[in-house]
């Protein structure tokens, strides 16, 4: 048994999201990082999309009142077990009654916390992730609290592989350089405010607002100007997570992992590679557009698989 | 049809060019017929009122090859007899507490509170999308003469089940949520149960009647 004694600003249950609902406007509510979730799961032996913790924020802190080995992915954080410092990306055993501490946060927004063994929780609707705004998934659909006991069943163990070389630990610091691809109203766009849509060279450059979470990040910067005589809003449709929205307003919102249809014009897309990015956007955080091509992405997604799979097998 | 990439993971399928009831009929086709084919990698499919935005997941089914599986199927499916729509009835309380922008409705669009029901529960109207949140249907046509802009900033919270309007569409926020429409109602219907099929007691294609209670 796991006891939170603090849950930090935001500890929730995730996994790789809730699919297959799209008609009835569930969205994915998956865990933001997916390298880092997959790469908890991937030291300590779980199976594909067990359940995993996603947390935000100082001053975490759990009691384990079984021996059990966990791992910390995703931001870099502090951790300690009492005097010592954990080394995150790294399977961790600790014996009973040991409880880890994350008093700082180091670099990203997000980290992840699992253990060797499956969190349990009823899935909701094929998942086990929360779905914050509705408060179904998760645990009890809502964020872990001061006092709340989390149980593991089918315990596992570490398959030998036990730490991340760092290497493949991606930078987690701003600014953030988002790839996209244009969206389907991209043209509705003055050329000069989206130059950077078709001269590589050219970006833009924004500061994320405070206005941030998983439903989506606001970002603020020289206003994305509509033409003249265009429509600014489009009938509502189906949005993907890393699409880049514009309201009449000109600043750009990035659809994030909770909404499945939108009204807004449609800049671009974020590309696969960069969309782990997105978890670790801070308020204030300096953020940069730029524009890439199919092919660029698709190279990009696979030089990341690749070397994913070489580390690895290196082991 | 016309057919695009949306993104890396996306295919985004254009049948129409507005809101009308032809449109509506061909995405409903397309959907009901592309869902039936369950094509492995395909990881969602979410229709609305012209277009379908088919999510799938690019290591394991190819861009082209999802194409070929939309294109092979011709024009087949657009032939399929659809099945009826479902028909629902609403049970709203219009207006006081339940209704909290029913004052602004009626100053923007002239009406008393006693024609602003009885537009709004006039038309039989239907589900062009499901989204937004969980179980949040789009309907329309709304008349005309309730025709109100949306709020220029979000209400930050509306309890479950408010009625909503804005900008000649109607909606259900089946959550206590932010809300950019205005609200002029609220129903005791229970839009949405994430613990039991089929979840969303609305689904696209159905047809709504709001009834004043």
């Amino acid at each position: 048994m796991i006891t939170i004694l603090n849950p930090a600003f935001l500890s929730l249950i995730v996994d790789d999201g809730r699919f297959g609902y799209g008609d009835i406007g569930v969205p994915p509510s998956s865990g933001l990082d997916r390298f880092a979730l997959n790469m908890a799961r991937f030291i300590l032996g779980n199976p594909e999309n067990a359940p995993v913790l996603e947390i935000m924020g100082n001053g975490l802190s759990l009691l384990f009142s079984e021996s059990v080995t966990f791992a910390v992915t995703g931001a870099r954080v502090k951790a300690v077990l009492g005097d010592v410092t954990v080394e995150p990306w790294s399977a961790v055993r600790v014996p009973k009654g040991s409880v880890l501490k994350v008093p700082e946060v180091l670099e990203g927004f997000r980290y992840y916390v699992g253990f060797s063994g499956t969190l349990e929780v009823e899935p909701v609707m094929g998942s086990y992730t929360t779905n914050l705004e509705c408060r179904f998934g998760g645990f009890r659909g809502r964020p872990l609290m001061k006092g709340d006991v989390l149980t593991l069943r089918d315990m596992c163990e570490p398959a030998g592989f036990q730490a991340i070389p760092d290497e493949l630990i991606p930078p987690m610091k701003e600014p953030h350089i988002l790839r996209v691809l244009p969206g389907p109203e991209a043209d509705r766009f003055t050329p000069a405010s989206v130059k950077f849509l078709s001269h590589r060279d050219e970006a833009l450059f924004f500061r994320a607002s405070a206005r941030l979470n998983r439903t989506g990040i606001r970002l603020e910067g020289p206003a994305v100007e509509f033409r003249d005589r265009v429509e600014q809003s489009i009938i509502s449709e189906g949005t993907l997570p890393g699409t880049v929205q514009v309201p009449a307003d000109g600043q750009p919102i990035i659809n994030c992992v909770e909404r499945t249809i939108g009204g807004y014009a449609r800049l671009g897309t974020v590309i696969d590679a960069d969309l782990d990015k997105l978890a670790h956007i801070r308020p204030f955080d300096r953020v940069i557009l730029s524009v890439t091509d199919r092919e660029e992405a698709c190279r990009l997604s696979q030089a990341r698989k690749d070397s994913i799979a070489f580390s690895i097998k290196k082991q | 049809m016309v057919r695009e990439r949306y993104g890396e993971s996306g295919i985004r399928i254009v049948f129409g060019d507005g809101i009308d009831e032809a449109t509506h009929e061909t995405v409903r086709r397309f959907f009901l017929h592309f869902r039936s084919l369950r094509v492995p990698g395909v990881i969602d499919i979410i229709p609305s009122f012209r277009t379908c935005l088919i999510h799938f997941d690019n290591g394991r089914v190819r861009y082209e090859e999802l194409c070929e599986r939309i294109d092979s199927a011709g024009t087949e499916w657009q032939e399929m007899t659809l099945p009826d729509a479902r028909r629902l009835e609403v049970p709203v309380r219009y207006g006081g507490d339940y209704g909290p922008d029913m004052d602004f409705v009626c100053s923007y669009s002239g009406l008393s509170p006693e024609e602003v029901i009885e537009v709004h529960t006039a038309p039989v109207y239907r589900v062009y999308a499901v989204g937004f949140m969980p179980g949040f249907p789009y309907l329309g046509p709304v008349d005309r003469r309730l025709y109100v802009p949306r709020q220029a900033t979000p209400v930050l919270k509306v309890p479950r089940g408010s009625v909503g309007i804005a900008q000649l569409q109607t909606g259900i926020y089946p959550f206590e949520s932010p809300a950019g429409w205005r609200i002029i109602g609220r129903t005791m219907v229970r839009l949405f149960d994430p613990a039991t099929p089929p979840h969303s007691i609305l689904s696209f294609g159905d047809t709504v009647r709001f009834v004043r209670i």
